[in-house]
């Protein structure tokens, strides 16, 4: 389970911590998943804000619904399908309403020296090639690359089969390489 | 759009070692690992436990319409009045001349569990700025502060219930800050701080 070791107490004795009783434990489980959630949501909808909903919500659902958890060490994966739900939905309802990843405008970078200049520059860049993919290829690309998850749990995320992520990921890093090709 | 060498997804896959490429797909393996380096790097928004954990404390929505109704009713909500700082100070003094001075069979203007409470924070080049709470199940856009002389100094008068309460500011929709200048402080359950307000009766 590449990426998903944590410290301790793992996910299964916190949530059965919270499911006896203890809700406060919840804040362990928001605590150690936010930032990823946070990240993978921003590189979806490609903004903080929307993001910002969309983990919020979902870690709520994710709360109230933590008794029909079947197995709690797959706490991770069950969290990030939700939220992988709740952000499929925004950017259901975005289009919608006509209003393209680019005109979401860009992710705030926290980095703003001089010296950071180039690498801001390349973030900026990179950020505008994953706008370009199809909102799957976006989120395979971003779950295997980005958050380090393992086919099988991309499958256990997205609901997908393992042949089509595979599929997804390996067109989603050719399409990136021919932008960033592009302004090289 | 060219189709990548599939030993490039290989490698990318961890199904065979980097060194096993010629330098030149070893170059692109580098290029497209450098890319996601980039966005695992990048920090991530401001965080959303403090939201989380108050949206848990509340009672979950639902019941009838009627119960829903009656909760409306009797439930205290916080009203927003936006006003210039001079004007808000104005109207402090105001309500509090309105408490104290005795009147004959008529009451205050707020209940006696209720107070008035002044949100002031400074933050230039801001494009927005609420403040949350519980007053507001911790969502922006209730209470926005305001900045109308354009100087950077936001703020909001609100009528509250008396007693303590927890809030934070929303800046620009992403930044939650806790008010620098509240004094006091507690813990969110989530190893961050919130500001801590304490609203006492108006002229008390």
């Amino acid at each position: 389970m590449s990426g998903f070791a944590d410290a301790l107490p793992p996910d299964a004795e916190v949530i059965a911590r919270i499911l006896a009783g203890d809700t406060d434990a919840f804040g362990i489980l928001v605590r150690r998943h936010e930032a990823g959630l946070l990240r993978f949501a921003t590189r979806m909808l490609g903004s903080a804000d929307a993001a910002a909903d969309a983990v919020a919500e979902g870690l709520i659902r994710a709360y109230r619904h933590l008794a029909s958890l079947d197995d709690p060490a797959r706490f991770r994966t069950w969290v990030y399908r939700i939220v992988a739900n709740r952000c499929k939905s925004h950017l259901g309802r975005r289009s919608a309403q006509g209003v393209s990843l680019e005109e979401a405008g860009p992710v705030p970078d926290p980095y703003d020296g001089e010296a950071e200049l180039e690498r801001t520059e390349q973030l900026a860049l990179v950020e505008r090639a994953l706008t370009t993919l199809s909102a799957e290829k976006r989120e395979a690309f971003l779950l295997k690359h980005v958050e380090g998850l393992s086919y099988e749990e991309m499958a256990a995320v997205t609901g997908e089969r393992i042949p089509t992520l595979k599929m997804r990921v390996h067109r989603a890093r050719e399409a990136l390489l021919e932008v960033l090709k592009e302004h090289r | 759009m060219s189709e990548l060498d599939p030993r490039i997804h290989q490698v990318l896959d961890g199904e065979l070692p980097l060194e096993s490429l010629p330098p030149e797909l070893q170059a692109t393996v580098l290029r497209l690992e450098r890319a996601a380096g980039l966005l695992r790097a990048a920090e991530a928004p401001a965080g959303v436990a403090t939201r989380v954990l108050a949206a848990l404390r509340r009672p979950p929505p639902g019941g009838s319409r009627r119960r829903r109704l009656l909760r409306w009713l009797t439930e205290r909500h916080a009203v927003t009045i936006a006003m210039r700082p001079v004007w808000s100070l104005a109207l402090a003094a105001v309500l509090a001349a309105v408490v104290l001075v005795p009147t004959h069979g008529t009451g205050p203007l707020l209940g006696a569990q209720e107070g008035i409470a002044q949100f002031v924070g400074h933050f230039p080049g801001a494009r927005s700025v609420d403040v949350v709470g519980p007053f507001t199940d911790w969502r922006s856009g209730v209470i926005p502060l305001r900045d109308e002389d354009h100087d950077g100094v936001w703020s909001a008068v609100v009528v509250l219930p008396t007693g303590a309460h927890e809030y934070m500011f929303v800046v620009d929709g992403e930044r939650w800050i806790a008010d620098p200048l509240a004094g006091r402080y507690v813990s969110d359950g989530f190893g961050r701080q919130n500001a801590l307000l304490i609203v006492r009766p108006v002229g008390r």
